[in-house]
């Protein structure tokens, strides 16, 4: 059996990081690595992916020489990865995929909530790179090898939870899948195994916070001293509301299957950190998306990969709106931060003229109806006009008089927020569904 | 803190580029040595995906060094 011994003899200050030099490296060289990863990965998408062969005629990456010369780079939007795999091709990756696809060892793909899933191949090499990458988020979150992490998940082909898995493993912490069991089942096997780390989405964290209070466990007791939440946006209410739950530190991150993970929390829980130099991040403007946003600005993040060869990814538009921080942290890190996880573009709707995002009725209900427990938000037509409603679920049983009041107060401050007049529906508590995975509360029925 | 780790460990990290590069070579030989072996080839790949990883965190990181991401 070969042991390292490495955590013992190590200086207290590289402790800190998963990979002090990288993590703390100046900001000059920092994109200096990721312009040169930038043009390997172009040249590299060039020559092995015809896809990208096709996309970049006439482009040579030589030409590149600056962040501002990228923006002559043509976007790669999912819809553009949807096309080319419906598109005849001799793999179902379509004429995306960089590598023989006898190499490829994994197969992944999106959730389809935005239209039909996209296929997400991996070498074992390239799987490895993801890994590396959540090594980085779960050590940021403190995630050490005396954790016991529980992922009360059937992971599927849905990527987030794998890599942490594997990135726990990695780390040497002991990880415990947990699919094929209820959410009280898992509650009892985390009390039983004396869980101290958990990874979930936020609506299943507050759901099985919901579910303990009813088995008469507070969750607290549980023992969780930290979470690593994946798969939804975590607005900050929810956040607030989930540390306060679970009595844990909750952290965040942002990614997606197509790029990987791209930004995630420091212990300082203020903002996250860009992944650099795994990803070249550019945070555009939402009109025009040419120009890099100032410091508090939002923006749509456009990522770009730098260490995979199974699936090249050029300048992929997210479509997730993120508020742009400042380089570098209290932490020591000096990775170029966001402030905020607005929502995705793609969920911003005009009803009635105003633009909307879901985003924003969280934020109130999680911040201010702590007896809302599940809400769900649907959109239709009623003649020629947008007509919303939000159908909210009390935790417990309400009186007449109650319902018409948190009715007014809801309508008040969604009114002030969003500036749309809701119609407020009332469900019984357990009539809503509840979502394991990645929530559906936003219906916009008004194509249907 | 950042100064103090960039400052002092410039040379560390040159160290640790070198020994990686030492460890694709031995690991290349020893893929020759078992070509068609499964038991070999596979457990090579296997550390090269590593060793991807260490020049993507490490050698990368060598002022003047050859970056290669892709």
């Amino acid at each position: 059996m070969i042991t390292c011994g490495e955590s013992s003899e190590m200086p207290a200050r590289l402790m800190d990081y998963w990979n002090p030099f990288l993590e703390t490296l100046p900001r000059e060289r920092l994109v200096e690595i990721e312009l040169k990863n930038f043009h390997e990965v172009l040249w590299y998408a060039k020559e092995k992916s015809a896809f990208y062969r096709k996309k970049f005629e006439g482009i040579d990456p030589e030409d590149l020489k600056t962040r501002e010369d990228i923006k002559g780079v043509p976007l790669t939007d999912k819809e553009d990865l949807r096309i080319a795999q419906e598109r005849e091709a001799p793999t179902i990756y379509g004429d995306i995929l960089g590598v023989d696809l006898k190499e490829v060892s994994d197969f992944r793909q999106t959730s389809g909530t935005t239209g039909k899933p996209v296929y997400v191949p991996e070498t074992y090499e390239s799987w490895q790179w993801r890994v590396e990458v959540w090594c980085h988020i779960l050590w940021m979150a403190g995630f050490r090898e005396t954790d016991r992490v529980f992922i009360p998940f059937g992971y599927n082909v849905y990527v987030a939870f794998w890599e942490g898995h594997y990135a726990a493993e990695k780390l040497g912490c002991e990880v415990v899948p947990g699919g094929a069991l209820d959410t009280r089942g898992r509650i009892n096997k985390m009390m039983e195994l004396k869980a101290t780390a958990l990874m979930n989405t936020p609506t299943y964290g507050l759901h099985m916070a919901e579910v303990a209070k009813k088995m008469g466990v507070d969750p607290k007791e549980v023992g969780i001293k930290r979470m690593q939440c994946a798969g939804e946006p975590l607005p900050k209410a929810t956040h607030t509301m989930l540390e306060e739950a679970w009595g844990a530190e909750v952290y965040d991150h942002i990614g997606g299957t197509e790029p990987c993970a791209w930004a995630a929390m420091c212990g300082e829980r203020n903002g996250l950190h860009i992944m650099e130099p795994f990803f070249l991040v550019e945070i555009l403007d939402m009109e025009t998306l040419s120009r890099e946003v100032e410091e508090g600005e939002l923006g749509v993040a456009v990522v770009t990969p730098l260490g995979r060869d199974s699936f090249p990814l050029v300048r992929f538009n997210t479509q997730d709106v993120v508020r742009r921080g400042r380089d570098g942290c209290p932490c020591g890190r000096t990775s170029m931060m966001i402030t905020e996880v607005a929502g995705r573009a793609d969920d911003l709707k005009k009803i009635r003229g105003v633009l909307f995002t879901p985003v924003s009725v969280e934020e109130i209900i999680r911040k201010e109806f702590s007896g809302i427990i599940e809400y769900e938000i649907v959109v239709k037509k009623k003649g020629i006009m947008d007509e919303i409603t939000l159908k909210v679920e009390p935790q417990e049983e309400m009186g007449a008089d109650a319902m018409a009041e948190l009715t007014a107060r809801l309508t008040e401050r969604l009114k002030m927020k969003t500036n749309l007049r809701f119609n407020i529906q009332h469900a019984k508590p357990g009539e809503l569904p509840r979502y394991p995975l990645k929530s559906k509360r936003f219906k916009d029925l008004r194509g249907t | 803190m950042a100064n103090d780790v960039r400052d002092n460990d410039m040379g560390l990290i040159s160290d640790m580029k070198q020994k990686i590069e030492e460890i694709e070579r031995l690991v290349f030989e020893l893929k020759d040595l078992g070509r068609g072996m499964p038991v070999v080839e596979k457990n090579v790949r296997s550390i090269l995906s590593f060793t991807h990883v260490l020049r993507f965190g490490i050698s990368d990181l060598v002022e003047g060094s050859d970056v290669k991401g892709g």
